[in-house]
Parts: structure tokens; C-alpha cells; sequence
């Protein structure tokens, strides 16, 4: 907990999301406190579709061999197909 | 011999005669400002020998990608995970959009925004969106097409079209040694170029700037109110009674070897317009890393070499040369960073800045000759252009190089005969 939220009169928001941007996606990268534990918030600038993501899945993310990653990033593997 | 009219003669074939318009004394007009000349200069120059494009301190972290070139063709320099530099062709492999549009990013993967195919950053298709169209995932082996060959020098990296042809080595011969006089002024001996670069579009054909890159014989001239407003001791460098060279590398490269006027002086960062009490810890590092050879490598200072066809070190900085045709360009600068060396940096950038940038003195001087120079070569007579200056006064060195004084059109020979073989070769 940061330091200004003990002071009187600073009300603090949730933590202001950074944007993890290029000329290909913006994503808005936050951590939430909303529930009993943090989980990070992500959140599709260009479309508005937001992801929660916990300590685990995070973890799991982190080990993901990049064959994994290589194969999501086919846009025809989830997002864009016919039979959706 | 003066009425000879040489505009493109024909040889039976198609072909320019170059051996016509290349002459030892003097070069023909429309070398600078025939589209045709230009056209073949593309396919046997630009898109076959060795081409500076970019240095690896551009894309110093895995996923980081730069937009560069060769000529007209646009490039993307790009950095993988294992840590290897690629050069993909701006183009994707569907319908041929443009695939980067940013000058710099990071990005591991690269989508394309007309209908959303996926590559990874070293060109292979990652996939296309709807895959029934084509029978299923994974069916199609397209790429992003990569430059054929790759290599880097300390550093630079330089890119070659052709499948097959001279080494990076055997290309810049000569050469090398200057970009590692340049990489020990760093107390890592290591440059990076990543100050970022300036643009100058100039409407002049590309040789007019390769050729003027190591012609001594005007700075006295064009750079006179620099020198004069900044009480440069450069100008005296480039003065008949100088004792600096002008010598021809081989393979189209030449430089001024400015290092005899420095030596005589004997004065450590004299080079550098300074004296090394300004600069304390750079001299310290320096002495620290190289020891006894410190003294002489801070006398002699840095490189002032035009590497052919387009990459120009001129002590501080980088400039390179992109033709986009006949008759215009684009001058890409930027400040010399040395390793290690924070102090000498700050300045380099100042100086660049004072020199190449938005109100610089030096690169607008050059610019207004460059597209002066490119209207008159567009008149019809007297149809040449002079590169004698110097030829009853050239000597051969210990290695063998061919060298003259520094007023001396001997880089220009130099260039002009490499222009001429490259030209000329059949196969
Ligand atoms: S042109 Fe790139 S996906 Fe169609
Ligand atoms: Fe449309």
C-alpha cells in the first residue's frame, strides 16, 4: 500500500494503467486489488476486452516455451476462425 | 576529344558504354542524370555488393526492430530472442502491404494490418487469420523475404542482395582498418550509433555526396564561415601546405588521412578540437585501457572514410547515403557514441548537432553544393566533370595504396574506378 493512502485527503484510484503499446496492439497493464488477493489486469485498448490474469497463471505464462507462444499468435488459432 | 559527344553511346547492346563515360581525367555528365544509368546502378551496385544498413547498437535488446534501407528498398532491422540480427524486406507475403510502419519498436512478431497475417521477427509466417481459405493452419510456407546475406563489422552491419559474391572482409579490405581506429577511441573499443539519426532530403544524384565525402579541396571554400565563426583549426587540415593525404582505399573507398597534420602537432585530442584537461576522465579511461598506445591513439584521432557506396564516417559522425533516383537522395546522420566514454559523447552530440542538425553549419553548406552541383550537371556542356586534380602528384604507399595530397581528387579516381568495374562486370 503506498504511503499517500494513510494521508487525509488523498484519495487514491486504483493504480493508473501503463500501456504496453507498438504499431501492432495497445494493451493497458495494471495489477487490481478488487478482490481478496492482486491479479494483473490487461485490457485490449483497441477493442476493450479485458483479462484478469493471477499469480499462477502468470507463473504458467512465464514458463510457456515459446513453441506455445508462437503457436497462439497464429491469429486463425482462437481469434479469427470460421467455425467461431 | 571535347566534342565528343558520349551521352549514353551504344555498344551494340543496350547498355551505357561506361568505359566512354568513365575516363581517367574526367567523368561524364550523364552519370549523375540519366534514370537509365541509375536504374542499372540499383541492380549492380545497390542490389548486389556489400551495403551498410545499420548497427547493432539500433537494436541492442531481443524483440527491438528499426526501419532501414537499401536505396529505395525499405528494411527491417530486427534483434530475435537468441539474440541474432536479421534484415527482412518491408513487405508482407499476402498481398505485399507494407508490414512495419513505426521507425522503431519491439516487438517480437509482426502482424499486418490489411488482413492480419502474423510473422516472427526473423521473416517466418507465424499464421493468417481464417485458415479454412487455405485448407487449414499452417499450410502455407510464405515468409517475409530476408536480405540474402548478413554481416557485420564491429558492429555495423552491412547487407548484400546477392545470394553469392566477395566476403563483407574482402569488400571493405582496406577500409576495415578505419572502423577499428574509430572502434578504439573507445575505451570498451566499441562504438554505438544510438543517439538517433536526422534526415536530409536532398535532390542531387548520390555520387555528387560519395564523391564530396573525401574531397579536401573544398572545404576552404564552402566551410569557410564555419571555420571562421568557430575558429576551427579544420580548415588548415585541407590547405595546400598540409601535410595530411588523400588516399585512394581500394574497392571505392578513400579517405583524408588527417593523422600526419595531428602527429606533427603532437597534441592529444587536438582531433577533437579540445585538450584533454576539458575531458579528464575520458583521457584517464583511455590511458587506463590501452596503456602505453594511449597517447598515440588520442594524438591521432578518429577516421574520416567514405565507405562505398554509402556509409561516410567523418571523425564524430555517420552519415548515410540513400539514393531514391537519379536525381534525389536522403543524408541520414547521426553523433558517433564511443563506449565507456559519457564526457566525449555529450559533446559529440553537441557538435553534430552545431554541424548536421536542423540549423547545422556543415551539412547545409555540402547540401546547397549537392543540389547546385546536380543543376549543372543537368546542362549540356561542357557534358564532363573534372577528377584530374592531383594525378602528376600521386605516389604509391608502403601498403601499396595510391595516395595524394590533401586538395587531391585521388578518392574520387578511386570511387570511379570501382564504379566502372561494378558497372562493366558481366556477370
Ligand atoms: S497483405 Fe498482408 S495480410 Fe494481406
Ligand atoms: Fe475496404
Amino acid at each position: 500500500m503506498s504511503d499517500e493512502q494513510d494521508r487525509p485527503g488523498v484519495v487514491v484510484g486504483p493504480s493508473s494503467p501503463e500501456v504496453v503499446g507498438s504499431e501492432f496492439a495497445e494493451v493497458a497493464v495494471s495489477v487490481d486489488h478488487e478482490g481478496n488477493g492482486p491479479r494483473l489486469k490487461l485490457e485490449d485498448l483497441r477493442t476493450g476486452r479485458v483479462r484478469y490474469l493471477d499469480a499462477l497463471e502468470l507463473e504458467t505464462v512465464v514458463w510457456l516455451p515459446d513453441g506455445h507462444l508462437r503457436q497462439l499468435l497464429d491469429p486463425s488459432a482462437h481469434r479469427w476462425r470460421e467455425d467461431k | 576529344m571535347d566534342c565528343v559527344t558520349a551521352t549514353v553511346p551504344q555498344a551494340g547492346t543496350d547498355r551505357p558504354d561506361y568505359s566512354a563515360l568513365i575516363q581517367p581525367e574526367r567523368v561524364h555528365g550523364s552519370l549523375y542524370t540519366d534514370p537509365r544509368i541509375f536504374a542499372e546502378e540499383l541492380e549492380r551496385i545497390w542490389y548486389r555488393t556489400w551495403v551498410y544498413v545499420g548497427h547493432e547498437s539500433e537494436v541492442p535488446q531481443p524483440g527491438d526492430y528499426v526501419r532501414k534501407n537499401i536505396g529505395p528498398q525499405d528494411l527491417v532491422m530486427t534483434r530475435d530472442r537468441e539474440g541474432q540480427v536479421h534484415l527482412l524486406v518491408n513487405r508482407c507475403a499476402h498481398r505485399a502491404n507494407l508490414v512495419c510502419e513505426d521507425e522503431r519498436g519491439n516487438s517480437n512478431s509482426f502482424r499486418c494490418p490489411y488482413h492480419g497475417w502474423t510473422f516472427r521477427n526473423n521473416g517466418e509466417l507465424l499464421g493468417y487469420p481464417y485458415h479454412q481459405g487455405y485448407g487449414g493452419r499452417g499450410k502455407l510456407n510464405l515468409g517475409m523475404a530476408t536480405v540474402p546475406r548478413v554481416e557485420s563489422y564491429r558492429g555495423f552491419v552491412f547487407g548484400s542482395f546477392a545470394e553469392d559474391g566477395p566476403t563483407l572482409t574482402e569488400h571493405l579490405g582496406a577500409a576495415a582498418g578505419e572502423i577499428d581506429r574509430l572502434c578504439r577511441l573507445s575505451p570498451e573499443g566499441e562504438v554505438e550509433l544510438n543517439a538517433g539519426w536526422l534526415k536530409h532530403r536532398t535532390r542531387a544524384n548520390w555520387k555528387l555526396l560519395a564523391e564530396n565525402e573525401t574531397d579536401g579541396y573544398h572545404p576552404q571554400f564552402v566551410h569557410g564561415s564555419i571555420f571562421s565563426v568557430t575558429g576551427s583549426p579544420i580548415g588548415a587540415l585541407y590547405s595546400e601546405k598540409s601535410t595530411a593525404v588523400t588516399r585512394d582505399l581500394g574497392n571505392g573507398h578513400s579517405e583524408n588521412d588527417l593523422r600526419p597534420e595531428f602527429r606533427r602537432h603532437g597534441e592529444p585530442m587536438r582531433w577533437f578540437g579540445t585538450t584533454p584537461d576539458r575531458v579528464p576522465d575520458y583521457v584517464a579511461k583511455m590511458r587506463q585501457a590501452y596503456g602505453d598506445e594511449a597517447e598515440q591513439i588520442l594524438v591521432e584521432g578518429a577516421p574520416h572514410v567514405m565507405i562505398f557506396p554509402n556509409l561516410f564516417i567523418a571523425e564524430i559522425q555517420v552519415f548515410v547515403i540513400q539514393p531514391l533516383s537519379v536525381d534525389e537522395c536522403v543524408q541520414h546522420s547521426t553523433a558517433v557514441q564511443l563506449k565507456g566514454a559519457p564526457e566525449l559523447n555529450r559533446r559529440m552530440i553537441s557538435q553534430s548537432i552545431g554541424s548536421v542538425g536542423p540549423a547545422g553549419m556543415l551539412l547545409a553548406d555540402d547540401t546547397e553544393m549537392y543540389e547546385r552541383n546536380q543543376v549543372g550537371a543537368e546542362q549540356l556542356r561542357p557534358e564532363w566533370l573534372e577528377i584530374r586534380r592531383g594525378m602528376h602528384r600521386e605516389r604509391v604507399d608502403e601498403r601499396g595504396l595510391r595516395v595524394g595530397t590533401a586538395t587531391d581528387e585521388t578518392g574520387m579516381r578511386g570511387f570511379w574506378s570501382h564504379y566502372k568495374t561494378l558497372m562493366e562486370d558481366d556477370k
